[in-house]
């Protein structure tokens, strides 16, 4: 044998991780769908407001008449964020327990409990990214459809295209962030996993 | 202990706690077992020896005794140790294959060379070496369930090989196979044990994997009850 003697460190990195993840978000596409309509859902309705604001503002630059956005639509956003957190908390612990074994089978290969967190982790950083966009996109449309009927739909070209870049790196970061955050409770569950109570998991 | 002496138990033992109740899953286990050796492992369901599969291939603690492999008292050894044990020097068969499903057969047999660092090009060409050598060279990309039973414990073989191990631990590895496909596994197994001079444990009911073995260890209620040659 090769190794014989002292023990050396296995190696899960960052593209390993990425990778694997991918083909967990290809292959079981429904539950990543989930994870992603909940949090571009979320970030739709952060954008449509933001955007809307952005409009308005655009609007009285043109000489439109002053519009603003009421405070408690605010409030309605930021419980959209959360309901999605918790949406993903829960998709996630599902596909947890659902991957039980396969967690199980991945630590008798040498997996440690900081790369299946890893994985997990990595695999909503895709689907958040993702969500991001999406959900900006939807806001998008969301905003254009709110004000397009006082301010005209070409308002949106009225808006400097920093404040658009800004907008949209900012909510798809922030999905990003959400995403990463509600994964962080099942993540650390299916890491700290035993391998034996997991392989021995009926479903 | 000798210089061919891979795995050495100690009065080894496992107590589970279970509604107030102390259950004895293994309690007093001792046995040398030689580098290259076939050991058939048998007993009624709940006789240990899952229990002592999972003590030794690392995935348990004990509660009393210890786990000598290669010399080495394994559970002196961190996570780092115990995950590079897991990965290099122990192949695991399941009865339930337990493959990953999201991936191909040569993505399943490759991972474990990922874990070991193994760069990606050489995990891959010798997972597709390992395939052809379990008969499954023309299914590399196929997934678990575009496989039958007994091609998938084939895959299943393949990846406990990946990281050319000095241990195999089958627990019951042809116990979802028909007759036939469970031959062709045991065949199989004997024959890498024999080519490759891998330690092979298999716990089994299959009397076929039994008289192949060089000694058949047989448990009851936690102990060994006897020890015969094969």
């Amino acid at each position: 044998m090769a190794e014989h003697g002292a023990p050396g460190r296995v190696s899960f990195g960052l593209g390993d991780a990425i990778r694997l993840g991918y083909d967990y978000i290809k292959k079981r596409r429904d539950r990543a769908l989930i994870n992603i309509a909940s949090v571009a859902l979320g970030i739709a309705f952060l954008a449509t407001l933001l955007l809307t604001d952005s409009f308005y503002r655009a609007f009285v630059v043109a000489g439109g008449a002053h519009l603003s956005i009421e405070s408690y639509q605010y409030w309605l956003m930021f419980v959209a964020l959360i309901v999605s957190v918790v949406g993903i908390t829960n998709a996630v612990l599902i596909a947890v327990y659902e991957r039980y074994r396969e967690i199980g089978t991945l630590k008798c290969i040498g997996a440690m409990d900081r790369h299946i967190l890893l994985l997990f982790l990595v695999e909503s950083l895709i689907q958040g990214g993702i969500g991001g966009v999406l959900g900006f996109v939807l806001g998008v449309i969301g905003a254009l459809i709110s004000t397009g009927a006082t301010t005209g739909f070409d308002i949106i070209f009225k808006v400097p295209v920093t404040e658009l870049a800004v907008l949209f790196l900012g909510s798809t970061l922030l999905s990003i962030l959400l995403s990463v955050i509600a994964t962080i409770y099942p993540a650390r569950h299916a890491a700290k996993l035993n391998p034996v109570e997991a392989l021995s998991y009926e479903l | 202990m000798s210089f061919d002496t891979i795995i050495q138990l100690e009065d080894l033992a496992r107590h589970y706690e279970m509604g107030g109740v102390q259950i004895k899953a293994l309690d007093g286990v001792d046995i040398e077992i030689n580098r290259g050796e076939y050991i058939s492992i048998v007993g009624p369901s709940g006789s240990g020896k899952t229990t002592l599969f999972n003590l030794v291939g690392g995935l348990d603690r004990p509660t009393r005794g210890k786990v000598y492999i290669d010399g080495v008292d394994i559970s002196q050894l961190d996570a780092y140790e115990l995950a590079w044990l897991r990965c290099r020097k122990i192949g695991y068969i399941f009865q339930t294959f337990n493959l990953i499903p999201v991936l191909t057969a040569l993505e399943n047999v490759s991972l474990p060379t990922v874990f070991a660092g193994v760069p990606r090009d050489e995990g891959l060409e010798k997972a597709e070496k390992l395939l052809t050598s379990v008969g499954l060279g023309e299914r590399v990309h196929h997934r678990p369930t575009e496989l039958s039973a007994g091609q998938q414990q084939r895959v299943a073989i393949a990846r406990a090989m990946a990281n050319d191990p000095a241990i195999i631990l089958a627990d019951e590895p042809t116990g979802n196979l028909d007759l036939n496909t469970g031959m062709e596994i045991i065949d199989l197994l004997h024959g890498l044990n024999r080519t490759r001079g891998m330690t092979l444990i298999a716990a089994t009911h299959d009397l076929k994997m039994i008289t192949a073995s060089d000694r058949v260890v047989w448990m009851r209620d936690g102990a060994i009850e006897k020890i015969e040659r094969g």
